[in-house]
């Protein structure tokens, strides 16, 4: 009887330290299916974008553009034109911060945006050797990473892409759904961390 | 203007070093003393004002006569090493003293209102109230709005400004003195009309050369309009 909180205690912990990737199972590689809805980002669009940090909300436009080099730059600006970055991927996947406001420029931040859009521009895919890991109702095809794995997921029939992810081990760090029509541009990009509260939500702009 | 200012510089550079291959010592004071000229050159179809003080007396008594402004704007955004340009269009409201209301409708939804000390953003479903008292640069870039508009630009102190004309148009270059100011912007180019005295566009070229011009059209001036465009 005196065990009981003890014991409690451990399940909670232990419940708590269960992976949320623990209902995939490791399964055989299917070569024509990852090929196929690869998420790859190619050309040229303009997104309405909204971000939400831990109770703060901001607004511009961001500009998602690959180069004639194979680069891809990421700009984002506020409504009325000022730039607050401008991010640089060479085609081997090296970030460089081309500018960037006083105000956004700290170490976490840089960090943590640069990843965000590597992931949407499907910059951890290329040339990766995916995993593939069958879920209840989807397929994760994972790439390894320095720190933790990138993942694109797609519905058991290799119909569509239904989202992206990053996670480590045990956690889901951040995930990205695509509601509108998806690569090599989406129309909508919803990315959520889920170890803070971030939320950041990208509507593809149709020119005039 | 910028572009062509780039342009020149890049040449002027050119051929001072062809200049110094050639050794012509003496050629090279003639040029240094061109391309110094060229490099205070005024803005093409512009001539620099010749009796300033007379010229910011009445732009301040003709721009006071302006009390209220109605319009339409299109605001272009140049990326220029990226080869990009993003177009959106609003209307504008302004009444004397410190009301102002931006509204952007295409490609898409943003207001700005600023009232006195109060300044609301919204975007979507979202609104965010802030008290420019509260925020430096907000109220920095308040400050600019209104003394743009209401023509006390050329007093403010955190700007140093050269002026131009041409038989429709009074150019001022306004190169900001302020730390802050020059974080986001390298020069800011007003262009007034010589008439009415009102704001036909304003130019913002940013440290990396990306500009955006926001250009006022169909202007009603001095129309009545309802304080409730500027209710927060």
């Amino acid at each position: 009887m005196q065990c009981l909180p003890y014991s409690f205690i451990c399940i909670l912990l232990l419940s708590s330290c269960a992976s949320e990737y623990k209902h995939l199972q490791k399964s055989s590689p299917d070569v024509s299916c990852s090929q196929r809805v690869v998420p790859r980002y190619s050309g040229t669009s303009w997104y309405d974008a909204s971000i939400d940090v831990t109770g703060r909300h901001m607004s511009g436009l961001l500009l998602m553009k690959s180069m004639p080099d194979s680069s891809k730059r990421v700009v984002f600006t506020n409504e009325a034109g000022i730039t607050f970055f401008d991010f640089s991927f060479s085609k081997d996947g090296v970030f460089k911060t081309i500018t960037i406001i006083k105000q956004l420029n700290k170490k976490p931040v840089i960090r943590t945006l640069s990843k965000d859009f590597a992931l949407v521009l499907g910059l951890p895919f290329y040339g990766g050797t995916f995993e593939r890991y069958t879920g209840d109702e989807n397929v994760y095809y994972g790439v390894r990473q320095k720190k933790g794995t990138a993942y694109f997921i797609t519905n058991k029939d290799c119909a569509s892409l239904q989202g992206l992810e990053w996670g480590t081990r045990r956690k889901r760090i951040v995930s990205v759904r695509l509601p509108g029509s998806g690569y090599p541009v989406p129309d909508r990009i919803e990315l959520d961390h889920h170890t803070f509260s971030m939320l950041i939500n990208l509507t593809r702009i149709k020119k005039e | 203007m910028y572009v062509l200012t780039s342009y020149w510089m890049r040449t002027d550079m050119c051929t001072s070093e062809i200049i110094l291959r050639r050794g012509g010592f003496g050629l090279l004071i003639v040029a240094c003393c061109f391309f110094c000229t060229v490099g205070f050159a005024q803005y093409a179809g512009y001539k620099a004002i010749s009796n300033l003080d007379t010229f910011k007396q009445r732009f301040k008594t003709e721009s006071s006569k302006v009390l209220s402004i109605e319009s339409s704007f299109v605001q272009d955004k140049v990326l220029t090493a990226l080869t990009e340009k993003i177009t959106s269009k609003g209307k504008f409201w302004f009444k004397r003293s410190n009301m102002v209301r931006i509204e952007y409708v295409t490609p898409f939804a943003y207001t700005m209102i600023m009232n006195g000390d109060k300044l609301l953003l919204r975007d979507g479903q979202k609104e965010n109230r802030v008290n420019v008292k509260s925020n430096k640069l907000f109220q920095q870039v308040n400050r600019i709005v209104l003394d743009c508009v209401q023509g006390t630009i050329l007093e403010s102190k955190d700007f140093s400004v050269r002026y131009f004309e041409n038989e429709k148009i009074f150019l001022m270059e306004l190169t900001p003195t302020s730390k802050v100011l020059l974080e986001f912007f390298q020069t800011i180019i007003l262009k007034v009309d010589n008439k009415d005295f009102s704001v036909n566009s304003i130019e913002m070229i940013e440290q990396t050369g990306d500009k955006t011009t926001i250009s006022f059209l169909d202007k009603k001036i001095n129309t009545q309009f309802a304080d409730a465009v500027f209710a927060l």
